[in-house]
């Protein structure tokens, strides 16, 4: 029986084969990069030739040493790191919160459910100045900024994955005697987790871009007050180290919440 | 039979609305015994075997197991349900596992329990598998040790063969026998293959629809253990013919009607 067991077992692919595609998959992506900068190089060099409209990648290199050297980079960084992580946290702690009482109690959720999905299609961005004005000029208002514009896509997130849970699932947990407490907790909770971090996902680029426009209305540092002033005094190098680093951190941070959504959700194709 | 009675259904009747699904279901089920329901869809199998696990409310009449009426669901039961219904972000022991947990006794003993139930079903080596790697047949067997984990006095099956091919499904069946003749449980085994439910059975209730209540009690008196080859003896097939008559013409209803 055993024997019939494993042929029926599915079979999973070797190793070696997936280490070669994922070699070949990541040989593409590189390949692309460095085409792509290339390109950029050429045509800022040779058809542009003017630091004023667009800068090269060397140049931005070099931009992103001189920044470095003078400390001035790692305070924008530190200052919109700052921002962002606090914005984001409040903004997923508050989300969950809001989407399990939306999911638990129907009143919750009709009380909620205009504002959560007017605000949501509003481009809420756009009322950067108002919070500027209202919380100063400082790092509160980008907080602020970060954390209205992330939780909604984990409100909605969250209220979707639990809502969706299998009533056969319930059902079963059920039939062995499970209570609400143990039926959420052994269930509703675990089948929402995929949708949750969908949500924490979604949220990371939104809250990128508050920060940065958020600062572009008014601010003392950060990297998007070092793209605003960089813009003003026309140094593009500058311009595009700034925006180079947002771009890292957006694609880190993505590929580390892949990272972590495999290792927490391994059950998952 | 003269074991003691384990279940005993007194005049049960569910409505749904306007709609009378079962009539008036009285029946005795004793200590050990294999008890098979066979009857077109839609006649009120399921339900039946809802309101016995407490799942659902009867609209009238009592269940009793060992002489206590039953009012909800509870570990003196292991339902088998007709999907697997595996949570799919537990492996097959912490699936297996699940009755004890919810019960507050997931403990080494049971680790030792779960691990030997396993092997019966035939799962020894797969207790790290989480429900995608594993086929069909497979996942069924670990619905089947999942109820079987809380070493219920009654086990109550729903269709858990349908969504199999039939070559599967009656290697599922043998398995089945052999394992219930480990513990010689009670079963409630919901099915609409006459030839499963005969081949299992010690009894046979054929159940009429519209409104369903049963239609005759057949005692299947065959050797047991019983080969896969004794579905090809002219007893076996005299039992499934005298079903087949019986419900016949409720089966034609029904189709006409899924397909009106
Ligand atoms: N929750 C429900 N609400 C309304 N009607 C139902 C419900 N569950 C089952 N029914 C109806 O009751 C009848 C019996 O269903 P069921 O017990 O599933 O039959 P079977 O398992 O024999 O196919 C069917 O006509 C079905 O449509
Ligand atoms: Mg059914």
């Amino acid at each position: 029986m055993a024997d019939a067991a494993l042929t029926e077992a599915q079979t999973q692919p070797g190793w070696g084969s997936s280490l070669a595609s994922g070699l070949k998959a990541r040989a593409w992506g590189l390949g692309s990069i460095a085409g792509g900068l290339l390109i950029w190089e050429l045509i800022s060099r040779f058809l542009v030739g003017n630091k004023l409209f667009l800068a090269a990648p060397s140049q931005v290199v070099v931009a992103f040493i001189e920044l470095t050297r003078s400390g001035e980079l790692s305070k924008h960084i530190y200052i919109s790191g700052l921002e962002f992580l606090l914005g984001y946290s409040v903004a997923c702690i508050l989300g969950i919160l809001l989407g399990l009482a939306m999911a638990q109690s129907t009143s919750a959720k009709q009380a909620l459910q205009p504002w959560v999905s007017g605000l949501y299609a509003t481009p809420t961005v756009a009322l950067a100045p108002l919070f500027i004005l209202w919380f100063g000029i400082g790092i509160m208002s980008k907080v602020v900024v970060v954390a209205v514009l992330v939780i909604f896509p984990v409100v909605i997130n969250t209220e979707a994955g639990l809502r969706t849970t299998s009533p056969q699932l319930i059902e079963t947990v059920r039939s062995f005697g499970a209570n609400a407490r143990q039926i959420f907790f052994k269930v509703a909770l675990p089948s929402a987790l995929p949708f949750i971090f969908a949500g924490l996902k979604l949220g990371i680029g939104r809250g990128l871009i508050g920060v940065v426009v958020a600062e572009l209305f008014g601010s003392r540092a950060g990297l998007g007050q070092l793209i605003s002033q960089s813009a003003e005094t026309f140094n593009m190098p500058a311009l595009f180290a700034g925006v180079t680093i947002l771009a890292a951190a957006g694609i880190a941070m993505t590929s580390g919440f892949g990272w972590l959504e495999r290792k927490l959700l391994p059950w998952r194709e | 039979m003269d074991m003691p009675v384990k279940l005993s259904v007194d005049k049960l009747t569910k409505k749904y609305n306007t709609l009378e699904v079962l009539r008036s279901i009285s029946a005795e089920i004793h200590r050990g015994e294999f008890v098979s329901i066979v009857g077109p869809s839609g006649c009120g199998k399921t339900t039946f075997l809802r309101i016995v696990g407490g799942l659902e409310k009867a609209n009238s009449g009592e269940v009793r197991l060992d002489g206590r009426v039953l009012t909800g669901p509870g570990s003196d039961r292991g339902f088998v349900f007709q999907q697997d219904n595996l949570l799919p972000w537990r492996t097959v022991l912490d699936n297996t596992e699940i009755g004890p947990e919810i019960g507050g006794y997931r403990n080494a003993d049971q680790r030792k329990k779960t691990l030997k139930l396993l092997k019966l079903v035939g799962l020894a080596g797969f207790e790290n598998y989480f429900p995608r790697q594993l086929s069909g047949g497979m996942r069924q067997r670990v619905n089947l040790a999942r109820a079987l984990a809380v070493d219920p006095d009654l086990l109550l099956m729903d269709e858990p063969f349908s969504a199999l091919d039939a070559q599967t499904r009656e290697i599922m069946q043998t398995e089945l026998l052999r394992i219930w003749e480990e513990g010689r449980k009670t079963v409630l085994f919901v099915t609409h293959q006459i030839d499963e439910a005969v081949y299992l059975s010690d009894r046979v209730f054929v159940f009429a629809r519209r409104p369903g209540c049963i239609n005759e009690i057949m005692e299947i008196d065959l050797p047991r253990p019983r080969p896969l080859s004794m579905k090809r003896t002219p007893e076996f097939v005299a039992y499934v013919d005298h079903i087949w008559k019986l419900i016949e013409e409720d089966v034609r209803a029904s189709v006409l009607e899924e397909h009106a």
